[in-house]
């Protein structure tokens, strides 16, 4: 998967490019609204993650630009403006998702992940990691071909550490991506243990040991 | 004690200008009174002059004495007159059966080489009563007159004031929190009043420069704070995805990622606090609270695994007019707040009317001042993990839709109450 990001802090910019590189995306990273434009002239992507503020143009434009061009790649949106209006419009523009800073790394991966699976996966919406195998459409979860019964939350939260597999996701990160904005001003993510905990044993129960794992305090792994 | 302009006024007008017009009057009592003596004095004079005139060419031969006119005596002097200066008398008149008051004035004249004594009469009783009569006359004048200031003056200022009090009205009503400009009127008429309002817009205006450039402040520092901690959230998960990561190395990470978690829900809430402050949510539609209270309280309790017990008592299908996701945040805050300010085994009342939603949790007294409990930052000594915006955010929006809200401490009992103040349906 090809995946360019457009963003002027070059320093983030670095963080995303090296997560992405890490789960074997093929990255290439531009500061700027010109260097960006060469890019998508010169090549095609699979995806393309854009920051609204830069330092020569505006990502609106950048989106007309490739919109105006037929060029079809996803466009996941990551901004400083957490304004409604500010979505609307990126949407409009043909964005197909909008992350606001400060985001998690893997969130992004996951909003990614889902919009590459929407674009390109005609159809196939199963699910596979190991010996799990998650069908989105009818959202059940079979492990060892048989079925997990999971609640709404946990099905998410199975989800979330699928498409980030072998990845440490926070606690955090967890909260945010299951909660959303029910999580501001909670003094504790205990919950998400909680939810852990339950996952685990259902998975256990199935014949699927062992493959979420407790990093330390810090948060969860899906071991494939 | 203050009291109304207008009002001392009057009091002051009430109090000096009647001892003013007592003094004119005095005044003009003893001026016309000389008057007339004066006056008095010139006629006895006149008349003596015609008298002695009349009995010269006459030669002696009228009448020497007539009662109340004149009296011509030869006599020598006897020093125990006074000459040329009028004196009072009094003549009884036995038809009228009473004595009247006249002024005499007694001259020594010569004629053929005989001294005659001329006195000459001229009654009181007339110019007394045109005293008596004038002076009842300017007196009521002076009352006329006095009434007359009074109200000419109360009349005067109330019309004069107008532009102070529509002023005062226009600054009153000015809240700057809510973007609206005041125009005050700049040609009043009155260079006082001009100035006052040019000094008070002035003044205005700069209070709104601050107040817009510390709102400025909040809301660029919270946008210019994202892309760092965005940055920092990156690479600790870099860093959390970094082989051989050490249990040691794992809390020190932990840490940090819950000190930027933090900083992260306290930028975003200041964000929050200061688009509502700037009216950044205008759209409003139908929210159905009692659902929503319900709702907020369920998904609550899967955060927490000692969930205080709930005692709640919620009217169905309570409708407010309001921003969908403010509604929801104002909610959920309170009730959050009621969570974690609890002890160990506490308990949560809700109830929701109509008019009011009422929130009690059990929970240990607040060391810090409650009025102060609204405010950003403000939290409880004890509490180190939450952001101390929560009720402030509660509070910002309930500013925004007119509701009152208020706490309570009694007997072990926390209670925040909001006021829906005619926004429900």
């Amino acid at each position: 998967m090809k995946l360019l990001v457009i963003e002027d802090e070059p320093s983030l910019l670095q963080s995303i490019m090296e997560y992405f590189i890490q789960i074997d995306f093929l990255c290439e990273g531009v500061t700027t609204y010109s260097n960006a434009i060469q890019k998508i002239d010169d090549y095609t992507y699979d995806c393309i993650i854009l920051d609204i503020n830069l330092p020569d143009g505006s990502g609106f434009e950048l989106l007309k630009y490739l919109r105006e061009y037929k060029k079809d790649e996803g466009v996941v949106i990551i901004s400083a403006r957490n304004s409604l209006d500010d979505k609307i419009t990126g949407l409009n523009f043909g964005a197909d998702d909008y992350v606001t800073k400060p985001f998690h790394l893997s969130e992004l991966n996951a909003r990614i992940k889902a919009l590459i699976r929407r674009k390109y996966a005609h159809g196939s919406n199963i699910l596979e990691a190991g010996n799990l195998q998650m069908d989105l459409a009818a959202r059940t979860v079979t492990c060892e071909n048989q079925i997990l019964a999971l609640t709404k939350n946990e099905f998410n939260l199975l989800l979330f550490l699928v498409n980030n597999k072998n990845r440490v996701v926070s606690k955090q990160a967890i909260a945010e991506h299951i909660y959303g904005d029910e999580t501001d001003n909670m003094p504790s993510f205990d919950f998400v243990y909680s939810h852990i905990k339950n996952l685990k044993r259902k998975l256990k129960e199935k014949g699927c040991e062992d493959i979420v794992q407790t990093v330390y305090g810090l948060g969860y792994k899906l071991a494939i | 004690m203050s009291k109304p302009l207008l009002q001392r006024n009057t009091r002051y007008l009430l109090l000096w200008l009647p001892v003013v017009l007592l003094g004119c009057t005095l005044l003009f009592f003893f001026l016309m009174r000389m008057q007339a003596h004066h006056m008095q004095q010139e006629q006895l004079f006149l008349k003596q002059e015609n008298i002695w005139n009349a009995f010269k060419s006459k030669s002696g031969n009228i009448d020497n004495h007539i009662s109340g006119e004149y009296d011509i005596i030869q006599s020598a002097n006897n020093g125990s007159i006074e000459f040329n200066e009028p004196r009072d008398t009094v003549i009884y008149y036995p038809d009228k059966q009473k004595s009247l008051p006249f002024k005499i004035l007694t001259s020594e004249l010569h004629w053929n080489n005989k001294t005659y004594q001329v006195t000459t009469y001229v009654s009181s009783t007339e110019i007394k009563h045109l005293i008596i009569k004038v002076f009842l006359g300017e007196a009521l004048l002076f009352v006329l007159l006095l009434v007359a200031i009074v109200i000419l003056n109360r009349r005067s200022s109330r019309l004069l004031w107008k532009p102070f009090f529509s002023t005062m009205k226009k600054v009153n009503e000015y809240d700057i929190t809510r973007t609206q400009s005041l125009t005050l009127q700049s040609k009043t008429g009155t260079t006082e009043f001009d100035e006052l309002n040019t000094v008070i817009t002035n003044l205005i205006n700069k209070v709104k420069a601050a107040y817009f450039n510390q709102k400025q402040f909040v809301e660029n520092a919270s946008h210019e704070i994202q892309t760092p901690l965005s940055i920092i959230r990156s690479k600790l998960e870099l860093l959390i995805n970094q082989p051989h990561l050490t249990e040691k190395n794992a809390s020190l990470l932990g840490d940090i990622t819950d000190a930027t978690n933090r900083l992260s829900q306290m930028n975003k809430t200041l964000l929050l606090l200061s688009k509502i402050e700037n009216n950044q949510f205008p759209e409003t539609e139908a929210v159905n609270i009692s659902k929503m209270v319900e709702r907020i309280l369920n998904n609550l309790t899967i955060y927490y695994d000692n969930f205080p017990q709930v005692e709640s008592e919620i009217q169905e299908n309570l409708i407010l007019n309001a921003n969908h996701s403010l509604a929801e945040i104002l909610i959920s805050n309170i009730i959050k707040n009621a969570i974690e300010h609890n002890q160990s085994n506490g308990k949560i009342i809700i109830h929701l009317s109509p008019s009011h939603l009422l929130i009690k949790n059990t929970g240990p007294s607040l060391q810090t001042n409650a009025e102060l409990l609204f405010e950003r930052f403000r939290k409880d000594s004890h509490q180190t993990k939450t952001t101390g915006l929560g009720l402030a955010l509660v509070k910002q929006i309930c500013t925004l839709y007119n509701y009152l809200v208020t706490y309570k401490y009694h007997d072990g009992w926390h209670q925040i109450e909001i006021v829906f103040q005619q926004q429900t349906a």
